[in-house]
């Protein structure tokens, strides 16, 4: 629900997200935080959120397909690979990163569209086996390739983006890059469901035989659907590999396309807004995990390795099975609800 | 049946089968511009075969559907919506995770522009396109006194008001004809009229001429000018109200023998 006292003067001012003048304060003030971080925050902490922008673009690709759609994809890892490999050749070859990132989406979207093309007329689970298909398919073409061409079982180095001649290879530079690619996608996330094609998305999620009467190509609206997901793989695929300086297909396996989808469904795949706080939630319990284990292993507590590792794996599990369980419809519902609740006190939300 | 002046929607000797049944045999329709056409008939008669013939589920083994003189036998369903022909559905087929207003404005598809990048970045021209959209969607929601409910989930909606939803979006799409099947049952009778009087309106203000497969004969009788009365695939009566009331045949197939229809 809205808070009280707004008023419109017309329907895209309706449309805003940011509703009251105090929402749009805060954003700003965020925006300052993040900018000024790296010069009160060492590399660690910068290399972190860089990661965790990265991810959070790649999510906001499957929000798009999956959530918006219902386009099941468990190949987003292989779309950020492709996104990846795309970067890592093109950078060799001398392109400027601002025109590698752009050129690695688009290409990755062009790609996807191949792999969408089942989608036409397989759904559910039989979606899922073909998307499969793609995710096992990319490191079996990478390798199948001529080394010359990207890298084979060695892999790619990658150039450094550069800008005016300085290097925004460093933690502090690599991590405003990553942070302005993730500002413009959270902005395109939340575009995308007051468009005419986000309506037409939900129209096919929701009901795709009622939507092909009222006039929605559903087969074009799908493919649409995996390529405007895969423009967010390609330039999370495009910043991963400046971010590692190196690129090889082990890094993008289908763990981490399940990983993409947990985080997205722990934070609600229904709302802009799911991918941030899912990432958010996921990234925070790992790295809490990570830290405690560490703390286990150096003190004497006699615990090995393996068994702190495997631990903290199902810890992990239990906090996103918990998270289902309390609130299936994800962290951005429960953030709803609660805004809800506060602006209706001290009356009941029903 | 000859394509007569001011027909707009015909169909000319439908057969249609499903294996051993004869879904549709030899059956032949025309709906005059501005007319409001009942199709009834005993359940299985084939009346919601027809109606998927006309809007393109299905496609008819042979015989013709013809729009404004055209042949538009071939085209799918999305192309039909495009020309102008719409349609409302059996029971709920509302978007319901989408709000009463995002609905209408999915009728709108086929009108308005722009595919990823003008969606993704918002454009100027998407600004434009959304404002103007907006306003004739508000329109229809205006006309279906939807006004309290425009934000509401569809989903959380009552069965009459989502119907309500489900016309609003037909109404989106600018049709030249309004195809509904079934479009009062489930409804209290406080509900059917509300129906009946927006689908008046419709024929009356928007000039837009309407189909329906209607089971209350009390509303059919009421607010229908044209009625093609089916059973087992044939058409046995064609003709106004007060004529299908009197006819011999119907009372006796549909309307039951002893009672003649108010």
């Amino acid at each position: 629900m809205r808070p009280t006292g707004i008023s419109f003067d017309s329907f895209t001012a309706e449309a805003r997200v940011l509703e009251t003048r105090r929402a749009r304060v805060w954003l700003l003030v965020l925006c300052a935080v993040l900018l000024v971080l790296p010069f009160v925050s060492g590399p660690w902490l910068l290399g972190q959120l860089s990661y965790a922008f990265i991810t959070l673009i790649a999510v906001y690709g499957l929000f798009v397909t999956v959530g918006m759609a219902g386009q099941i994809n468990i190949a987003q890892s292989a779309f950020v690979g492709v996104g990846a490999f795309t970067a890592a050749k093109l950078s060799g070859l001398g392109v400027p990163f601002w025109i590698v990132i752009p050129a690695a989406a688009l290409i990755t979207g062009a790609i996807s569209v191949l792999f969408a093309l089942p989608a036409a007329r397989v759904k559910g689970f039989y979606l899922a086996l073909t998307t499969l298909a793609a995710q096992v398919m990319f490191p079996i073409v990478i390798l199948a390739l001529p080394m010359s061409w990207l890298g084979g079982l060695v892999g790619m180095p990658v150039v450094a983006p550069k800008l005016f001649g300085h290097s925004l290879g460093g933690p502090k530079e690599f991590y405003w890059l990553a942070l302005l690619f993730a500002a413009v996608a959270t902005w395109c996330a939340f575009n995308l469901p007051r468009s005419r094609l986000g309506r037409a998305l939900r129209a096919v999620h929701d009901n795709d035989t009622a939507a092909s009467v009222m006039g929605i190509p559903v087969t074009r609206i799908k493919i649409e659907a995996f390529f405007a997901g895969a423009l967010f793989a390609g330039v999370a695929g495009a910043l991963t590999a400046y971010f590692l300086q190196f690129v090889t297909v082990s890094s993008f396996t289908l763990f981490a396309s399940v990983w993409y989808l947990g985080m997205l469904i722990v934070g609600g795949i229904h709302s802009p807004l799911g991918p941030i706080l899912g990432v958010a939630f996921i990234t925070i319990v790992q790295e809490g995990l990570h830290k405690i284990s560490n703390l286990l292993l150096q003190s004497d507590s006699g615990i090995g390795g393996g068994a702190v590792f495997s631990l903290s794996s199902i810890l992990l599990a239990l906090c996103i099975l918990f998270a289902l369980i309390f609130e299936p419809r994800g962290l951005a519902h429960l953030w709803h609800t609660t805004k809800t609740t506060f602006r209706l006190w001290p009356f009941p939300r029903n | 049946m000859a394509l007569g002046a001011g027909t707009i929607l015909e169909a000319r000797d439908l057969c249609l089968r499903f294996g051993a049944v004869e879904a549709l045999k030899s059956v032949s329709l025309s709906v005059h511009a501005g007319s409001i056409h009942a199709l009834i008939g005993p359940n299985g008669a084939g009346k919601s075969s027809l109606l998927n013939c006309l809007s393109g589920f299905y496609h008819p083994w042979s015989g013709a559907v013809l729009f404004q003189g055209k042949d538009i036998g071939a085209k799918s369903p999305p192309a039909r919506s495009v020309l102008g022909i719409g349609r409302t559905f059996q029971g709920i087929q509302t978007y319901p995770s989408m709000t009463a207003r995002e609905n209408i404005l999915t009728g709108f598809h086929s009108q308005m522009r722009g595919g990823v990048f003008s969606a993704l970045f918002r454009l100027p021209h998407t600004l434009r396109q959304e404002e103007a959209f907006t306003e004739r969607a508000e329109e229809i929601i205006a006309f279906l006194e939807l006004e309290q409910d425009r934000h509401r989930t569809v989903g959380d909606m009552s069965y009459g008001l989502r119907k309500r939803v489900d016309l609003g979006r037909a109404l989106a799409t600018d049709p030249k004809i309004l195809i509904m099947d079934e479009p009062m049952a489930g409804m209290s009778p406080e509900e059917k009229g509300d129906l009946a009087r927006f689908i008046l309106d419709i024929r009356d203000h928007f000039g837009i001429p309407v189909v329906l497969v209607e089971h209350d004969m009390d509303v059919v009788m009421d607010i229908s000018d044209q009625v093609t009365v089916l059973e087992f695939g044939k058409v046995i009566a064609d003709g106004p109200p007060e004529a299908i009331a009197n006819d011999e045949s119907v009372i006796t197939a549909y309307l039951g023998a002893a009672e003649p229809a108010a």
